[in-house]
């Protein structure tokens, strides 16, 4: 089996650690045997966004962001195709954010996304600025488990109506709000950073298989040992007092 | 006098004659008067050190450099760079009336405080070392702290001195109109490279927004660079080194050759922005180069333990500094361990993610033979280590002694590799645990 994973705007969306998420992807997809075609995307460079099965963007800092803006708006058709082949998106922060409606930053000025769904996002006031551990309660492909992450962002996601998951502490899509990120079929959004990947293997597996799946259908991924990312993520539920 | 100056002196008197330092007496002073800083008398002479890397070498080389030009120096030796820290040393060099006696003040300044302190601590030059990714979820992210510093420089009329071959420092000069504005810079160097996997900053112009163009990086992102639709880069360093010898730890500049108390690209620079210090003060340069020969790295800077094999502790706290250790590391001839403490407390950053951005990949050596992971988060930082497929030599010991007990009982050279708040416990352990080999 081929994993085809594309990794856009990588040397500018490269916030927090985001690149670690694809090193989880592409290990554990090796750990099963798959072998992983990584490829990158830059301002500018052609490429062909449907012929990939996992679409991966992260965040980056406002300047970044501005710059990848036009880049990607005009790129729109080409991701549409990709959401009608079936490939499954993985975005994180900024990533996320402009998949929605539009971005409305601090004086007003409304900058357009590319509109997929129907969430939107804005500038927050100063002192809600989210910022922290957090900790969620996934659910996604019918199972229910714990994830944890570290969320730092100013932006307020309003209008989800699918979140990724339950915040059980933390903020979430706004300050101090009850829900995090947002989750269909084929897309998983979230400002979770750490990054979001190593520690939570489940939402890991799940991308992969959603990856797969548009070549080789329901794919059955064999466990591997967890140790590490289970201790990880557990030192932080204790941490946050949501595992006793 | 002021009963409260009083107050905070006898404070630290007292404490420094338990043999405690510590941040009491700036913590007391702040707590009865939160302009206590405002309120100093200072000399003529302040030099404030700020930036991501470097702060603690620099600043004590430059009040070293002072020292040996015969200049009285007050400085926050210890890194103490928070509001509380910069208080207690101003209050322990001060008389009743709140006069600092001495012919200078050199501060190294957290990047956040200085916004805060800029003003109250009325500066006559500002040194400026790097801006690289630190600790962003205190500091929010790294072009605020630019934004901030831009604000601060622009009715700034004293010396201001950057380190030119960093985009992201040059930006302030930019904003700089009415301060006298001096550079340093390093020239091409046999380990300079022409591609860098380090850049993560300053890929872009700041002025025009189109890519720079690098004739060679240092480390990560420092190097030569230009833009060229609007030539920024382009400068004309006041203090340019050439002929950087790592075999001798020495360079040159202005045909007199200099020689570095460490041999690394970093403390070559720490050097360069000292020269210029001194060069803008109008003090002797060349008195510079007995303090470079002779400065002693701080605690836990390349500092060794005798423990069965030697042990070489150092701090790091963002992926740049994490870079260059472990570079140092592997320069090291011979096998050994490795063992890495890392906190997520208020100082060192409650965001671990910065493990990813580091390259660790490079552990992936032959000659290193285990990593120990300790500190609050030794989960996170194994399993950094196992995605570079290191999980063979990885090892979680979460109690700091017991790890240090079992780099003792290999019976190999170490290197412990510690965030902020985890240096002073690890080192005290170091240095019992050494203890037990003098008997």
């Amino acid at each position: 089996m081929i994993l085809n994973i594309l990794w856009m705007y990588h040397d500018l969306m490269d916030l927090y650690g985001d690149k670690g998420n694809l090193q989880v992807l592409k290990t554990r997809a090796e750990k099963r045997g798959i072998d992983v075609n990584l490829v990158t995307c830059g301002i500018g460079e052609p490429c062909s966004i449907k012929d990939y099965d996992i679409f991966f963007l992260g965040g980056g800092a406002d300047r970044e962001q501005n710059l990848i803006q036009e880049d990607l708006l005009s790129r729109r058709a080409e991701i549409e195709e990709a959401m009608n082949n079936q490939t499954a998106f993985l975005l994180i922060c900024g990533g996320y954010q402009m998949f929605g409606k539009f971005y409305r930053d601090q004086d007003g000025t409304t900058v357009p996304g590319l509109a997929f769904f129907d969430y939107y996002t804005e500038a927050s006031s100063r002192d809600n600025r989210c910022i922290g551990n957090i900790a969620i309660e996934v659910t996604m492909g019918g199972e229910t488990f714990q994830a944890v992450g570290f969320e730092n962002h100013g932006g307020q996601t309003k209008g989800v109506t699918t979140p990724l998951g339950k915040v059980l502490k933390g903020h979430g899509n706004q300050y101090q709000s009850g829900y995090e990120g947002f989750v269909n079929e084929q897309v998983v959004a979230t400002y979770m950073h750490g990054p979001l990947l190593p520690k939570n293997p489940g939402i890991a597996d799940l991308v992969l298989k959603r990856g797969l799946r548009r070549t080789y259908g329901d794919v059955n991924l064999k466990g591997l040992d967890d140790t590490f990312e289970t201790r990880a993520r557990e030192t932080m539920l204790k941490r946050l007092g949501v595992l006793k | 006098m002021s009963i409260r100056l009083s107050l905070v002196k006898t404070a630290h008197s007292l404490l420094s004659k338990a043999g405690r330092g510590g941040s009491l007496p700036g913590v007391l002073a702040l707590k009865m008067d939160p302009k206590f800083i405002e309120k100093m008398i200072l000399p003529d002479k302040v030099i404030l050190v700020s930036g991501t890397n470097g702060k603690t070498t620099t600043s004590n080389l430059i009040a070293e450099a002072l020292r040996a030009n015969g200049l009285s120096v007050v400085n926050n030796h210890r890194g103490d760079n928070l509001n509380v820290g910069i208080a207690t040393t101003l209050a322990s060099a001060s008389d009743n009336q709140f006069h600092v006696q001495a012919d200078a003040v050199v501060l190294e300044v957290d990047e956040l405080t200085l916004y805060r302190q800029f003003h109250a601590l009325k500066p006559s030059a500002l040194v400026i070392t790097n801006f690289f990714r630190d600790q962003l979820d205190r500091a929010g992210e790294m072009e605020t702290i630019i934004r901030k510093m831009i604000e601060l420089v622009q009715d700034f009329e004293g010396d201001l001195i950057l380190n030119g071959d960093d985009p992201n420092v040059l930006r302030l000069a930019d904003a700089a109109s009415h301060a006298r504005v001096h550079y340093f810079s390093v020239a091409e160097t046999l380990r300079s490279r022409t591609i860098s996997d380090e850049a993560g900053e300053g890929k872009f112009c700041p002025r025009c927004g189109k890519p720079l163009y690098y004739s060679y990086y240092q480390y990560s992102h420092i190097g030569r660079f230009r833009c060229p639709y609007d030539h920024f880069g382009e400068i004309h360093p006041d203090v340019l080194v050439s002929n950087v010898d790592f075999d001798s730890s020495s360079f040159t500049v202005d045909g007199t050759r200099y020689h570095s108390f460490v041999n690394s690209i970093y403390g070559v620079y720490n050097c360069a922005s000292v020269l210029a210090v001194c060069r803008a003060l109008g003090l002797k340069e060349e008195k510079a180069d007995e303090v470079f020969r002779t400065y002693v790295l701080n605690e836990g800077r390349n500092e060794v333990f005798e423990l069965s094999r030697p042990c070489t502790i150092n701090l790091i706290k963002n992926p740049t500094g994490a870079n260059e250790v472990m570079k140092f590391i592997l320069e090291q001839p011979g096998e050994k361990n490795i063992c890495i403490f890392l906190n997520d407390n208020d100082q060192d950053g409650h965001d671990v993610s910065w493990i990813w951005d580091a390259h660790f990949e490079r552990l992936n050596d032959p000659d290193v033979k285990t990593i120990v992971c300790s500190g609050r988060r030794p989960y996170d930082m194994a399993l950094r280590l196992k995605y570079e497929g290191l999980e063979d030599r990885v090892k979680v010991i979460e109690s700091a002694s017991e790890a240090i007990e079992w780099l003792d009982e290999a019976k190999l050279s170490s290197h412990v590799i510690s965030t902020y708040t985890a240096l002073h416990s690890t080192r005290a352990i170091l240095r019992r645990q050494a203890g037990r080999h003098q008997k």
